[in-house]
């Protein structure tokens, strides 16, 4: 019999893209020796654009230059996927997990964080549904509302899932998000019916809640960030 | 080459069969996984992180397997490094991109890469449809060809995937 998969969950707040990435790295060297379980980071960024590993910078439609006197940041990246924005009132999930001890393969973990924001966005009377082959990520309708981008090594996963509750959607304006043209992006705030949303923090960590669900989770125990801050983890 | 079933739960539902290959993998022996439906070769060792080597003639051909790739999905970018770089047993040399995840790709063995498969810049896809053969990554010349013992057989890989495979 194999004892019971714990989730920890960290909420960080808002935290820089950076840190956040310095986090990661400890927290996969860590769990790759088995020295923590399962880790879950559930935080925002400030307003930021990242690209990943094939570095498609043709889909930033600006410089660089105007997007930082815009106060975004811009970083480039070693995950899947393509160009996305991060920002405020965005939820970001970012699961530290040995997928060789739950026995997924990439694309079956794709599939799960998908099914994560699918559920959660039903719990809001939205229908969402994954997108076609060859574009990743959560949808309502040709709207898209949540993206993912992940990176595996030795079998440990890193970044993860971004979900638009409520963010300024112009920051998209931007960008061609995905590497997918003619293609809007869309909010939870945007698609549902009734006028309130409850609060980021609400939302957010119901999303949390559906993670833990999809990915069968016997025990999950939820830290304060602050309890982890970056020069804490040791590697 | 004489076949050998494998004994364990699978026996019965193993199916066999020769494949005569026109690249130097051949001939070999093809063993169908009944669970998961990947093909395990002959004549290779395995590492637990699901990478292949051919050792041949002093170098080491290295790629992933076909239970790799399809637990990744549809490839759509490979990142390789270049010849004359050096690799170690274990350690990452390049990555796959498969629906929006970038796997490492780890070296089964050490030394220098002499050579690296330009096709997949073009055609990533041939990590899927032919893992083997054409979907070879990198060659290497072996700093130490006794690390080949450490690696996995065909038959210690095939129960290392079932039992990856049911632990879900």
């Amino acid at each position: 019999m194999r004892s019971p998969r714990t989730l920890e969950i960290f909420k960080m707040g808002m935290i820089s893209y950076l840190d956040a990435l310095i986090l990661q790295e400890k927290l996969v060297l860590s769990r790759k020796s088995g020295r923590i379980p399962d880790t879950l980071l559930s935080l925002q960024h400030p307003p930021t654009y990242t690209l990943g590993k094939r570095r498609t910078d043709h889909n930033l439609l600006i410089s660089q230059a105007d997007l930082e006197k815009m106060g975004a940041e811009l970083h480039y990246t070693q995950r899947g996927g393509d160009i996305t924005f991060h920002g405020p009132h965005q939820a970001v999930l970012y699961p530290i997990v040995s997928l060789r001890e739950i026995g997924l393969g990439a694309r079956k973990y794709v599939e799960r964080l998908e099914q994560t924001m699918i559920e959660l966005s039903s719990k809001y009377r939205v229908r969402a549904s994954p997108g076609k082959p060859g574009e990743t990520g959560v949808w309502v309708g040709d709207r898209k509302i949540g993206a993912i981008g992940v990176r595996i090594s030795n079998g440990i996963t890193s970044h993860g899932l971004a979900y638009n509750v409520n963010p300024d959607l112009r920051y998209f304006e931007h960008i061609v998000p995905c590497g997918i043209a003619d293609k809007e992006v869309t909010s939870l705030k945007r698609e549902v019916e009734e006028v309130n949303v409850p609060a980021d923090e609400v939302v957010q960590d119901h999303l949390v809640s559906c993670f833990v669900e999809q990915f069968e989770y016997e025990d999950a125990i939820w830290k304060d960030g602050s309890a982890l801050r970056v020069c804490d983890v040791e590697a | 080459m004489a076949l050998r079933m494998w004994a364990s739960s699978t026996a019965n539902a193993l199916k066999l069969s020769s494949a005569v290959s026109k690249t130097h993998l051949s001939p070999a022996a093809i063993f169908s996984l009944s669970r998961c439906f990947s093909s395990v070769l002959e004549g290779l060792k395995y590492a637990k992180s699901h990478e292949w080597v051919k050792h041949e003639g002093g170098v080491a051909t290295i790629g992933i397997t076909d239970h790799a790739q399809d637990h990744l999905g549809e490839v759509v970018f490979v990142d390789l490094p270049e010849p004359g770089g050096k690799v170690s047993q274990g350690g990452s040399f390049g990555a796959v991109e498969s629906v929006k995840a970038t796997s490492d790709i780890n070296s089964p063995v050490s030394g220098e890469i002499v050579e690296v498969n330009k096709q997949l810049t073009e055609t990533p896809g041939l990590v899927n449809s032919s893992p083997y053969e054409n979907g070879w990554m990198i060659k290497v010349k072996p700093a130490s060809p006794s690390e080949l013992d450490n690696l996995l057989g065909p038959s210690e890989y095939t129960k290392f995937c079932e039992e990856e495979d049911a632990a879900h």
